[in-house]
């Protein structure tokens, strides 16, 4: 090959380089494509009925944003709580433990809405620059079943460009990227960007359906200080300290925090304002979020083990224990069980027409003794 | 506004593509190449 006077460059090394590229995003197409099946949720016997959130508000009808509500009804008529899992799909035991109940607990009296994968297009991509598995497995006695670890945001594929400054339906303030983050903008704009037409969709649903009481899972990092606490709109707020309070009794620590009135755009503070429901939110630990972490791989989220937090936790720098056993997920799946369930009963005790009694929510302790696993239905086709 | 953002990133691939067949500089091809991945794959609103 003759080099010409200015490099080695020519047409065929250019048609060479794009046949590299092709390949390249052959491979990398398939690798993000498959990002857009969702593991399959299998609803057990207590779920009596399903429909997509667009079924109600058609404004997120066929849009990436569109989401399935699971309807676990007794017998006996009352009110209805909403339970919302993956509202941020890279903390996992939000949607677990949604899944957890979907497919295990069982409702006597009044209605339980389930949404297990809330902003279900952050589901389909990872958080940029972080490391994070595709992909976790959760074992069950039949298996293991796979879960996705998504992203805390909305993916750019749904709701592209962000706007440098993003000021929410709130009139908050915040960084650009937080226009994908469902929990930072409710109460929503049926007009607006896709993650607010979602927001206004769920707002929608609360007050259509008539929620007395909406409970909102996360996760937080161990060096976040709301974490291993339940955030109370000022009208949840005695059901929250009560509950705190009984869960204390049987061993559980957690914290109660007042919704900040001037903190707009999250669930515990809109949902509360815009609807009659009891807003609540309710956070564990995830060391896979957190910026002192050491390798992030799937197995630090599923036993979130990680020897840098054991370090920080002796230099006095987390606002929860951390020690060698680290915060697995049976154990913060298991939490947010314990907690629903202690929230329920609190709640059942404000009103006699309007209850909601569930059975079959496993305990905390049975999470930690048995494994997640064991609550889960057993995989039931090759997952992903 | 993404079909404005989805027509700006069609116009900087043939544009990067153009500077592809025309560089001679190999590590300068190389690097047009890298740079039409992310792209390709935006414009195909695959990632």
């Amino acid at each position: 090959m003759k080099r010409h006077p200015e490099g080695w460059g020519n047409r065929i090394t250019a048609v060479s380089l794009l046949l590299i590229v092709g390949i390249v995003l052959t491979v990398a197409s398939h690798d993000f494509l498959v990002m857009h099946v969702a593991p399959p949720i299998y609803p057990g016997p207590g779920v009596t009925e399903s429909f997509l959130l667009g079924d109600i508000v058609p404004n997120i009808s066929g849009t990436a944003a569109d989401t399935t509500v699971y309807v676990l009804e007794g017998d006996k008529e009352g009110g209805t709580v909403l339970l919302l899992g993956g509202t941020h799909p890279n903390e996992p035991a939000s949607s677990l433990t949604a899944i957890t109940l979907i497919e295990t607990a069982r409702v006597t009296e009044g209605r339980l809405l389930v949404i297990p994968r809330a902003n279900r297009s952050a589901f389909t991509c990872s958080e940029p620059q972080e490391g994070y598995p595709l992909v976790y497995e959760i074992e069950t006695p039949s298996g293991p079943r796979t879960f996705r670890y998504g992203s805390r945001g909305t993916n750019p594929v749904h709701q592209w460009p962000d706007p440098i400054i993003y000021v929410n339906t709130s009139g908050q303030s915040l960084a650009g990227t937080e226009t994908r983050n469902l929990n930072r903008s409710y109460p929503g704009d049926p007009n607006g960007f896709l993650t607010e037409r979602l927001a206004n969709a769920i707002i929608t649903m609360i007050t259509l359906e008539h929620v007395d009481m909406a409970i909102d899972l996360h996760e937080a990092s161990p060096e976040y200080p709301v974490i291993n606490a339940i955030v109370a709109h000022e009208r949840a707020l005695p059901i929250a300290v009560e509950a705190s309070m009984y869960l204390e009794f049987e061993g559980m620590q957690i914290g109660v925090e007042t919704s900040p009135q001037n903190l707009r755009g999250l669930s515990h503070r809109e949902w509360g304002d815009f609807t009659d429901t009891l807003a609540l939110l309710a956070e564990s630990a995830n060391p896979a979020q957190g910026r002192l972490r050491g390798q992030t791989n799937a197995d630090l989220i599923v036993y979130g083990v990680d020897s840098y937090y054991v370090k920080a936790a002796k230099n006095g720098l987390l606002y929860v224990p951390f020690t060698q056993e680290g915060h697995p997920i049976d154990e913060r799946v298991g939490r947010h069980l314990q907690m629903v369930s202690m929230l329920l009963e609190i709640y059942n005790t404000t009103t006699d027409d309007r209850k909601v009694v569930s059975t079959d929510i496993p305990t905390l302790s049975a999470v930690i003794d048995r494994g997640l696993g064991a609550f889960l239905a057993p995989p039931q086709d090759a997952e992903l | 506004m993404t079909w404005l953002y989805q027509a700006i990133t069609a116009g900087v691939i043939f544009l990067i593509g153009w500077n592809l067949f025309r560089e001679r500089r190999l590590v300068e091809q190389m690097s047009a190449a890298l740079v039409l991945l992310p792209l390709i794959l935006r414009v195909l609103m695959i990632k």
